[in-house]
């Protein structure tokens, strides 16, 4: 059964380039959402068990909404993909609950071995 | 796309300009932090084509503040070029000289020195990130001092330089928990632009 897979920038180029970046092979229904407010409709509609999350986006950020997801307990696996490369906002957002952070501009393989990390893709 | 010779930016080369630039300034925002030891909060970054007499429209982040002082620096390669300024709060460097364990007395001379630091760990970087995404390469010029203690009006006024119309991405720095306001405003000529659309449109392919 395919993977529901939410994908969350303000940017359209932004959330392409995450979608180019998947494995091509990944069974998967991608959403798309340009702010968190977006997303967790998404996420409660059941159409985000995996999540890409940029952090800097207007009406809802990225940490807003992992604050949301943890508080209302949602059923979904946050990857952060951020240009915030800084220490602390890695940091910050694993003790938010993401699972994982990418680094923008994101790549296949980093992308790839996330997902392989996590089991929710094997080749 | 005919962006050039439009008034109005168009909004897919807007939404990836916006994009590569919050991509560059993380990484001078990274750079920033480790120096300063001290979160800086992203912004969303502002994408304008603006007349040189709307310039003040692309500082509103500095709207309200009283005496900045300014340093630019032009920049050119790949067919594009533009200036970079970085323009503080004065009221920024007591935080930023205490966050670099500066002691002694902040003289305007101890400013300059700490205006340059950052400008150069700030515009170099920036430009660095976008010109490798955009597969480019800058050289850059001497920074040059624009001004201390201005009000942000005469520095528009004096020292718009020497263009019509640019394109313009200003991101607005600010420390967590620290009373310090920096700006980082990039401007690109009106020529740049046809070069860097062309760049974009092969990027999207």
């Amino acid at each position: 059964m395919s993977i529901p897979v939410l994908i969350c920038d303000d940017s359209s180029f932004a959330r392409k380039q995450v979608q180019r970046a998947m494995p091509p092979d990944w069974d998967v229904e991608i959403t798309f959402a340009s702010n968190g407010e977006e997303a967790l409709a998404a996420i409660k509609a059941g159409r985000g068990e995996v999540v890409f999350l940029d952090l800097t986006m207007p009406v809802m950020d990225g940490y807003q909404t992992l604050e949301r997801i943890k508080e209302q307990d949602l059923p979904a696996m946050v990857i952060v993909i951020s240009g915030d490369i800084q220490p602390e906002a890695v940091a910050r957002v694993k003790r938010m609950g993401a699972i994982d952070f990418i680094k923008k501009p994101v790549d296949a393989t980093s992308l790839k071995n996330v997902l392989a990390a996590y089991g929710l893709y094997t080749e | 796309m005919t962006a050039a010779t439009e008034k109005h930016l168009d909004e897919e080369l807007r939404d990836v300009l916006q994009e590569l630039s919050n991509v560059a300034m993380g990484r001078a925002a990274d750079l920033l932090a480790r120096l300063l030891e001290n979160y800086v909060i992203l912004p969303i970054p502002v994408v304008n084509l603006l007349e040189r007499a709307e310039l003040n429209m692309a500082l509103s982040s500095l709207e309200e503040v009283k005496s900045v002082s300014a340093v630019c620096q032009g920049f050119v390669g790949s067919r594009i070029a533009g200036e970079a300024l970085i323009i503080f709060n004065d009221t920024s460097f007591n935080d930023i000289a205490e966050l670099t364990n500066f002691a002694g007395e902040i003289t305007p001379q101890i400013e300059l020195e700490l205006l340059m630091d950052i400008a150069n760990i700030l515009i170099g970087a920036c430009l660095k990130g976008l010109a490798e995404q955009l597969d480019v390469s800058f050289s850059q010029g001497q920074p040059v001092l624009l001004g201390q203690h201005l009000s942000l009006r005469d520095l528009v006024t004096d020292q718009a330089g020497n263009w019509q119309r640019a394109l313009t991405i200003e991101i607005p720095y600010r420390l967590e928990g620290r009373n310090v306001d920096c700006d980082l405003l990039l401007l690109f000529t009106e020529d740049s632009l046809k070069v860097l659309e062309a760049k974009i449109e092969y990027m999207m392919e």
